[in-house]
């Protein structure tokens, strides 16, 4: 495997599935870990509030990182040939929709 | 302890920002001879020796961010919620979102950025460029909002 030829393919795929991934974990809650601020503990998955808040930013960062990273390097497997075939501007047309669609998701705060 | 950690956030913050602005700006509105106006000197920076600096301020603000999160949601959020300040608290919510996928997007802004810059990418080049100078200047101004609302310890 040619590192300097698959970097660009592997900065791309990972470009764009850690934001679809990160857009799936928020929605549907995949956290890998919960961080409980007021007790300052960290469970595996999600758990629900304890005492005050839980935070589950910091485990759909850590769930869309380890997709993303797996994809990535999955993609810098692909043959030589697809490999010149991946449209370089996936890496910005994603992450954009992905801010749009945050826009949409979180609307409720600027409508209410 | 977290007010000095903000405060390092914030001037992480502004240098990341003027950063970014330069670059975006040479990007956009390039300029190839020495200029001697203020703004034709934004226009004629190097835009390409930012990028390594660029990625490395990211990382370290939104590390920072992260570290000082938890005590915005014990001490800010709750208050905002309390008061009914639903566009602050959106706001500060898609900040959280924009950052995670500006932190996506790095490893491709830094490459499609690294020397010798192939012409293929200029696009690229100039839209990711862009794009992180939006959640950039998103990120500042509603850090700026909410630390005026209620900054830490006040």
């Amino acid at each position: 495997m040619n590192i300097s030829r698959s970097f660009p393919v592997f900065a791309t795929v990972f470009a764009v599935v850690w934001a679809v991934m990160y857009v799936i974990a928020v929605e549907k809650n995949y956290a890998l870990f919960t961080y409980h601020p007021a007790l300052e503990e960290f469970a595996f998955l999600v758990e629900k509030p304890k005492e005050g808040p839980a935070m589950y930013w910091y485990g759909w960062m850590a769930t869309s990182g380890i997709v993303a990273l797996v994809a990535g390097l999955l993609a810098c497997s692909i043959p030589e040939r697809a490999k010149q075939r991946v449209w370089a501007g996936w890496s910005w047309t994603i992450p954009l929709g992905v801010i749009f669609v945050f826009g949409y998701l979180l609307r409720g705060f600027f409508t209410r | 302890m977290i007010v000095v950690l903000l405060i390092i956030h914030a001037l992480l913050a502004v240098t990341l920002l003027g950063a970014i602005t330069h670059q975006a700006i040479s990007v956009w509105l390039p300029m190839h001879k020495t200029a001697g106006s203020f703004v034709g000197r934004m226009r004629s920076v190097p835009a390409a020796s930012y990028v390594n600096a660029i990625v490395v301020l990211y990382l370290a603000t939104a590390t920072l961010g992260g570290i000082i999160y938890p005590e915005y949601r014990l001490s800010v959020r709750v208050v905002l919620q309390q008061l009914r300040l639903n566009v602050p608290n959106g706001l500060f919510e898609l900040k959280e979102h924009f950052v995670t996928v500006g932190l996506g997007m790095l490893p491709a802004y830094w490459y499609f950025w690294h020397q010798p810059l192939a012409a293929d990418y200029a696009r690229t080049r100039a839209v990711l460029t862009s794009i992180l100078a939006f959640i950039v200047w998103w990120s500042f101004l509603v850090g700026h909002i909410l630390n005026n609302i209620r900054g830490f310890e006040t």
